[in-house]
């Protein structure tokens, strides 16, 4: 019961505490506005090259919506702890790491949940993209899986953090690179094999894939072994953010290398 | 399993090791910590007084499972630091001063909250347990403001809350009262004397002789990496016994002067501190050699202000215990 207590209430006060982007004007701005100028973008873009139709960009892209608020909040959730200087407190704890860690990517994962919502209603509603009424359950449940996949991806580079300074640098990488091979914008066919292989290991990619299955109306037993796909990503890079965390806490403590606390 | 110490170190030991370079890496290893021996007894307050970079921080982190050393043991508790971590963290809280180590989004109460649930208060306890530490630091009526609108001393105050949230058997206060005013430093000396009435033991680490001194029921004297000294405060004051102390205010002391005032016959010691544009000239010699009037010689041309001879405090004796280290 406690441990459920440090997952869930200690992952609400942790986002509150560490996300960069809670005031209202930068939370509407960077995660609303922005992202769904981005699938916009795509959209038209796709229409005037004719590389796909309005509904495969914009499925694709409002589950990718998910991947700013997840892997920048990921990283958040444990760099920002340098930023504050409360890193040594929080590896003070007695508590498992991974209860602590990986309650902090839930809140994260709502929020990437609820942007890809609101970028597809949105973006439908702009686009005149109908969508059956009986995909919605099963596309909030690939959106789901596509939010959690990512903000355990996020949780990974924010391991990373514990080791290296500027891990930032790391997730911009990252999001431009989940724009590209994930499939959302470039058809898996047009991209080189290396890059489909890849993808197949990111988040969104089979999120995505699943999305535009329940889209077309192919139904949820369609679309079910894509999602268990992506949430098969989400629990590799669960456990590899646990097992990273333990790696560099550890390290830091042989090699001090926590000099920030 | 019990013990009768709270804290153990024995033969303590941390070496830091850093690469320089990437054409032609250089290792250099740097021994913060050079093998510390002392013991703490349960509801002690001991004092951890060094200079800058002579180790105190370093044992602290060891001793709080921060840091594994790298050489010796240390049991908090009877708990091993390197190999019962879980353990000694359940009996731990850690204080440093500063203005970090805070949420500065969140209110206090959020902080502890946030906190409790890390150091294992269970549910049914926190909320009674934080009202109970808002008022013990004087933060009841502010808690639910922003910790970034918070000065200096709240701050620090409510570090020393989040420190004893799960009601540790031992704690560790890292130079707690750095920059704090001087009204906020009393309040937290009162506090600190409060906590140590009640049965925890706390290793306090400071700067300030006079806080060591009121505080402290035993003192360690910490230099480059080695315990020097370790007594009761008036065994260490025993340390300067037999000299006599002269104190010069001055202005824009040359190194020249100061090298004469150390060598005149008689004189033990001298130490200069900067406050501004003042220097404070301490001036140690042997009790029965007069030397005041040699040093005003020797300062000659130079802007006074006060002139004082006095009786060796717990401050002259550290100096005496660090210049001889």
């Amino acid at each position: 019961m406690s441990g459920l207590r440090l997952v869930t209430v200690g992952g609400m006060i942790a986002y509150r505490a560490l996300f960069n982007w809670t005031r209202p004007a930068l939370f509407i701005g960077t995660l609303f506005i922005g992202p769904l100028f981005q699938l916009l973008f795509f959209a038209y873009l796709g229409r005037q090259l004719r590389v796909g139709d309005d509904q495969f960009f914009l499925v694709g892209n409002a589950v990718l919506t998910a991947s700013l608020a997840c892997v920048f909040g990921g990283t958040m959730a444990v760099a920002n702890e340098r930023r504050f200087g409360t890193l040594g407190h929080v590896l003070l704890s007695p508590r498992s790491r991974t209860a602590i860690f990986w309650g902090r990517v839930l809140p994260y994962a709502g929020n990437g949940l609820l942007i890809s919502v609101f970028t597809l209603t949105v973006a439908s509603l702009m686009l005149g993209l109908s969508i059956p009424l009986s995909a919605l359950p099963g596309l909030a449940l690939a959106m789901a899986a596509g939010s959690l996949a990512c903000g355990f991806f996020g949780l990974t580079l924010g391991a990373l953090g514990l080791r290296f300074r500027d891990v930032f640098v790391i997730s911009n990488v990252a999001v431009a690179v989940l724009l590209l091979l994930t499939g959302v914008n470039v058809p898996p066919g047009n991209l080189p094999q290396w890059m489909v292989v890849v993808g197949q290991g990111l988040p969104v990619t089979h999120a995505a894939e699943a999305a535009r299955m329940l889209a077309a109306g192919r139904g949820l037993d369609a679309a079910a072994p894509a999602i268990g796909q992506e949430l098969l990503v989400a629990a590799a890079y669960a456990v590899v953010a646990a097992l990273l965390l333990k790696f560099f806490e550890a390290e830091s403590r042989r090699r001090a290398s926590l000099d920030t606390l | 399993m019990e013990s009768d110490y709270a804290i153990e170190a024995d033969g303590l030991r941390r070496s830091y090791r850093s690469r320089t370079g990437w054409l032609r890496p250089r290792l250099t290893t740097v021994d913060a910590v050079r093998g510390v021996d002392f013991t703490v007894r349960r509801g002690e307050l001991f004092g951890l007084l060094g200079p800058n970079g002579a180790g105190k921080t370093t044992t602290i982190k060891m001793l709080n499972t921060l840091l594994i050393p790298t050489g010796g043991t240390a049991r908090i508790c009877g708990f091993d630091v390197e190999k019962q971590t879980r353990e000694v963290r359940r009996r731990i809280g850690y204080v440093f001063g500063g203005d970090r180590g805070l949420y500065d989004r969140l209110s206090a109460l959020d902080n502890l909250r946030y906190f409790a649930e890390l150091y294992g208060v269970p549910a049914r306890d926190q909320r009674r347990r934080i009202a109970e530490l808002l008022d013990l630091v004087r933060l009841a009526g502010r808690e639910q403001d922003r910790v970034e609108g918070y000065s200096r001393g709240m701050r620090q105050r409510l570090h020393i809350a989040r420190g004893l949230l799960h009601a540790p058997e031992v704690l560790f206060l890292d130079e707690p009262s750095i920059g704090v005013d001087p009204v906020a430093a009393r309040e937290l000396r009162q506090t600190v004397a409060n906590l140590a009435a009640t049965g925890t033991t706390v290793l306090l680490t400071t700067h300030y002789m006079a806080e060591a001194d009121e505080l402290c029921d035993r003192i360690a004297v910490i230099a480059d990496g080695r315990i020097q000294a370790l007594g009761t405060p008036s065994e260490l004051r025993s340390r300067a016994d037999g000299r006599r102390v002269v104190e010069v205010e001055a202005y824009g002391v040359p190194d020249t002067a100061l090298a004469a005032l150390r060598d005149l016959p008689g004189v033990r010691e001298t130490a200069v501190e900067t406050r501004g544009t003042l220097q404070v000239l301490t001036v140690q010699s042997d009790a029965h050699v007069d030397v005041q009037s040699d040093v005003l010689r020797e300062l000659a041309g130079i802007r006074l202000g006060r002139v004082d001879s006095r009786e060796p405090t717990l401050e002259d004796a550290y100096v005496t215990i660090v210049n001889a280290s």
